[in-house]
């Protein structure tokens, strides 16, 4: 069974060792490639309730499992120091949060602003779709593919999006399935 | 004023300065979902993205 | 015969040598894997001292049997420290499969006296032999994805 789960359920999850048992950090930002739909890594917050930033970031290679309660790594040296991750982990551009943009189609009409990102539990950490607030104020999923840009305030879709616009996440699924193929995408 | 109506004042700013600081402290912690900017030489699914510096 | 950690919480500590009580069992510390009980731990915070499981000379029903006074010592460590404090102790800890699922609470965990190595974790519905541990630390105890309910 695949497993959904939105990048906000994600944002504030412990990071906990498998080895170990100890919380290491916790989920400060969900980073991800819209063009390769998947997870690039986390960065993290130390843990306490008042604890500041963490320096050492989390890349997905390094994650042994997301899962509802925790993100699992297999002992300290899953986070690295900047330096040793990729550059756009090291320092995540702050202007390209995606959460809150609008949802323009190519002819100029909005669909609604972007509510959540939805991930595959489990695996490499594929990313399927968005959550977006439609204009009437009901949720709608968004397949990953039907993106053509992402700026951090707005995302652009191709004109056709809007046919595939679910009003759940069990729909989603299908969606990104048919629209790929529509698309010409394997 | 009286020293009590004193005290009470301070007490007051502190207990405001107290949970202004707690209140900044946890927002700081709050964290996002962020696309990445694609790398050169590998564009899009579809081939176009935005946001990216010209060459 | 296996014992389990609430049955052991409390018992005597004896020393052999001069059958005097040097104290109670407050918890059993287990090894960072998670597989065998480490050292006994009685009392808490900067009164706790430490008998390492190898220094035992038996786990009775009734009562801990040391060598003499000389086998408690103060924590070294700090996984020990940890221990002190009672960061460690095992029951009512969060039972976390490595999948990131958290399937309940530890209520109980029986051992083997004879060789100290753990055998089950109890938790809610869930029993959880001890070769599916994975880790076992503050936070929580880490259990194989394959280790349901048993």
């Amino acid at each position: 069974m695949t497993l959904l789960m939105t990048a906000s359920e994600i944002n504030g999850l412990p990071v906990v060792t498998v080895h170990g048992g100890e919380d290491v950090a916790e989920v400060r930002d969900v980073l991800y490639d819209p063009a390769a739909g998947r997870l690039v890594g986390l960065t993290l917050n130390k843990r306490g309730f008042l604890a500041g930033r963490c320096r050492e970031v989390l890349p997905a290679e390094s994650i042994h499992a997301i899962g509802r309660d925790a993100v699992m790594v297999v002992d300290d040296s899953a986070m690295v120091e900047p330096d040793a991750a990729p550059q756009e982990m090291a320092h995540p551009p702050a202007n390209r949060n995606v959460l809150g943009n609008d949802v323009l189609t190519e002819s100029g009409v909005s669909l609604g602003t972007v509510r959540d990102l939805v991930v595959v539990v489990g695996g490499a950490g594929e990313v399927v779709g968005y959550r977006i607030d439609k204009a009437d104020g009901r949720p709608g999923y968004i397949p990953l593919p039907a993106q053509l840009a992402v700026s951090g305030s707005a995302l652009v879709v191709p004109e056709v999006t809007e046919s595939f616009v679910t009003d759940d996440l069990v729909g989603l699924g299908a969606a990104v399935d048919s629209f790929r193929a529509r698309l010409g995408l394997p | 004023m009286s020293v009590v109506a004193w005290l009470i004042v301070a007490v007051v700013v502190i207990v405001v300065a107290l949970v202004a600081f707690v209140v900044i402290r946890r927002r700081s912690r709050r964290g996002g979902v962020i696309a990445t900017p694609s790398r050169k030489g590998t564009p899009g699914a579809t081939g176009r993205t935005t946001g990216d510096p010209k060459p | 015969m296996s014992e389990s950690f609430r049955q052991a919480a409390g018992r005597k500590v004896v020393s052999r040598a001069t059958a005097q009580q040097l104290g109670t069992v407050s918890h059993l510390l287990v090894t960072a894997d998670g597989r065998r009980v480490a050292a006994v731990v009685m009392g808490k915070g900067k009164k706790a001292s430490l008998v390492d499981w190898s220094q035992l000379t038996g786990f009775g029903t009734d009562a801990v049997m040391v060598g003499d006074e000389a086998a408690l010592r103060q924590p070294a460590d700090a996984r020990e420290h940890a221990a002190a404090e009672g960061k460690l102790e095992l029951i009512g800890r969060r039972l976390l499969s490595e999948s990131g699922n958290e399937l309940g609470t530890v209520d109980d965990v029986t051992f083997d006296p004879a060789s100290g190595a753990l055998e089950a974790l109890h938790g809610g519905a869930h029993q959880v032999a001890a070769d599916a541990v994975l880790g076992a630390g503050s936070y929580a105890v880490v259990v194989a994805a394959s280790a349901g309910a048993v």
